[in-house]
């Protein structure tokens, strides 16, 4: 069996700086949805048991990057028409906002976690497989906990507003827990609209508004593949 | 017994500096060949790193290059498997986001949307792998696991990159991670365990297997490379830009490995190291293997790609475990390309010079990724 024990969302960067200064400080140099999503999975871990030896999968940015790197690479373009870029030096700072599995890194530095790890790319859909991915591995007994984490904002180039989840799962109910009973797929090819956060934060919308029992999540088109519809199927307690 | 079911590779294509076909690859390394080269767009961009290795087959200038390199290596393994795209699955990585140079400035490529689009034809599980250097042979790994469980019957399993640019050049420069240029002859540009290593070459590159059940393979009577016996993976947390001295995520990974495929490091024959030449990185891998391995280092063979064919990123882990399955299947262990002086502290029983012929059955193939991302996969002989 497999549990939803804990889930949080952010999108309040400024909040995060004033409230939990150690924690800004260890995020500052990323960009915005690694900041989101790790402020968010900080959140959910004080619900681990081991937050060192949970299993994490990490949802890379659909639209990665920040206006930073983009503005790097009007230099960079610049200095091409130019023939200048023999004399440029890039911000390692910088470097690090093109790197899709920072929000992984960072967690495991953080937490202190060699387990299990799972990055999945800023293709749309993804959200879904990384649900199934610790079904997958907490049902298979390979870990007890799985941390599920995204961050993602509306556009990189100018930094557009952004939002983190993080959802933590576990095969020990605890009050309140939502049961991840299973996750259908059926063929159907939809327009989306590629957002690593957007449909896990639908999804706990909907279980916020449920009673206590059985429901199905049907995942709206626009947060699925394009290939495939999905239905979460969950038992609220 | 167990229930899990036994998988196998039934199909290999790979694009990279030394060719366009696994034959190619192959009989590069054989030849104790580099791929890597000059480039003279990169020689025209004025940047202070002008070598790297480039898939000849496909154009530069071809915008799509990022779609075109990654469906021939998945249409060639899918040829030789002899199997659809519509029956399999896709676990691949596509990389970072790609900035082609284009006639006007850099012209921006979602790795995201290219992934969509290259898994447009799969009707499987399709799952896009975010885990830098180390993608490509966590790719196999997910795709193993999945069959194995049931998850899916068939996979393309595998990645691709196109990173050749001054954009990526000039960020990894400033990590000194890549071989700045130093007036070397280019096609040493990448010396992995050796004294005068400087870090590697970047390079493009696509690698595909095709992965089944052992029990769908004998049914379709088409030839296996090798069988997957094991998958680990772990992470450094150590730090963002280097591993950890002496190797202990790395070690994780190949011990998780071990364990997931039930042999003991006894019985690997052969290791297909990530050996990237970056100073800290050789080091701490050598330092895992030989922890490993405990007193058999010194005659386990090792071997590492990247000095002929430069580091294709997405794709490095997934073009390694193709050699790895050539040497499974051939028993020959290829050289290290451009190693002549092993450095202090990278001391393994390196393949110099010449392949050797060890008949190896059981092969490890590990891949470390930026960010402190292992994985690990293990290849024997069907």
């Amino acid at each position: 069996m497999v549990y939803l024990v804990a889930a949080k969302q952010e999108s309040d960067l400024a909040r995060v700086r004033e409230e939990k200064p150690e924690l800004w400080r260890q995020v500052r140099r990323y960009n915005q949805p690694i900041q989101l999503a790790l402020a968010a999975a900080d959140e959910v871990m004080k619900f681990a048991h081991d937050a060192s030896s949970a299993a994490v999968i990490s949802l890379a940015p659909c639209q990665p990057g920040s206006a930073d790197l983009y503005r790097w690479g009007s230099v960079v373009t610049a200095g091409m028409a130019s023939g200048t870029l023999g004399n440029m030096r890039m911000n390692p700072t910088q470097t690090l906002h093109a790197v899709d599995n920072l929000a992984m890194s960072a967690f495991a530095i953080a937490h202190g976690n060699h387990a299990y790890c799972l990055g999945l790319g800023g293709a749309a859909g993804q959200a879904w497989c990384g649900l199934e991915a610790v079904v997958e591995r907490l049902n298979a007994g390979f870990e007890e906990e799985a941390l599920l984490m995204a961050g993602d904002q509306d556009a990189a180039e100018d930094g557009a507003a952004g939002l983190g989840v993080a959802l933590l799962f576990s095969v020990h109910a605890r009050p309140s827990s939502v049961r991840l009973v299973s996750i259908v797929r059926n063929r159907q090819i939809s327009d989306v609209k590629p957002h690593a956060a957007n449909g896990l934060a639908g999804m706990l919308s909907s279980i916020a508004q449920c009673n206590r029992g059985p429901m199905s999540y049907v995942v709206p088109a626009e947060h699925t593949d394009g290939f495939s519809g999905v239905t979460v199927n969950l038992e609220v307690s | 017994m167990s229930d899990k079911r036994r998988v196998v590779i039934t199909g290999t294509g790979a694009l990279s500096a030394l060719g366009a076909t696994t034959h190619d690859l192959w009989n590069g390394l054989l030849a104790n060949r580099s791929g890597v080269r000059r480039v003279q767009r990169l020689v025209d961009s004025g940047i202070n790193v002008t070598t790297g290795g480039e898939v000849a087959a496909i154009s530069p200038q071809d915008v799509d290059r990022d779609h075109v390199i990654a469906n021939r290596a998945i249409d060639d393994a899918l040829a030789e498997s002899r199997r659809d795209a519509a029956e399999c699955g896709f676990i691949w990585s596509t990389g970072l986001d790609t900035f082609q140079m284009g006639a006007e400035g850099f012209v921006h490529r979602s790795a995201g949307r290219c992934f969509s689009n290259l898994a447009s034809r799969f009707t499987g599980p399709r799952r896009m792998i975010a885990a830098a250097c180390a993608s490509g042979t966590q790719a196999i790994g997910e795709a193993f696991r999945l069959i194995q469980n049931g998850g899916a019957d068939a996979c393309v399993a595998g990645g691709s990159s196109v990173m050749l640019t001054p954009f990526y050049l000039i960020g990894f420069a400033g990590l000194q991670a890549v071989a700045i240029d130093n007036g070397d002859d280019p096609s040493m540009a990448c010396r992995p365990f050796d004294k005068r290593r400087k870090g590697f070459a970047l390079a493009d590159g696509a690698g595909g297997v095709v992965l089944e059940t052992r029990e769908s393979a004998f049914e379709r009577g088409v030839p296996v490379f090798a069988e997957v016996i094991g998958f680990g993976v772990s992470q450094d947390a150590f730090d963002l830009n280097r591993p950890c001295d002496d190797g202990a995520g790395a070690e994780l990974c190949m011990r998780r490995a071990l364990m997931d495929a039930a042999v003991s490091a006894d019985e690997i024959d052969a290791v297909n190291a990530h050996a990237t030449a970056t100073y800290s990185g050789d080091l701490a891998e050598a330092a895992a293997l030989r922890k490993v391995f405990a007193q058999r280092w010194q005659s386990l063979p090792v071997s590492g790609s990247k000095g002929a064919i430069g580091h294709a990123m997405a794709a490095a882990g997934v073009l390694e475990a193709i050699v790895a399955a050539q040497t499974c299947v051939t028993g020959i262990v290829p050289p290290t390309v451009n190693l002549q002086h092993v450095d202090e502290g990278c001391e393994l029983d390196h393949v110099i010079g010449e392949p050797r012929d060890v008949n190896a059955k059981t092969v490890l193939s590990v891949s470390f990724g930026m960010g402190g991302q292992n994985a690990a996969v293990i290849l024997r002989r069907s």
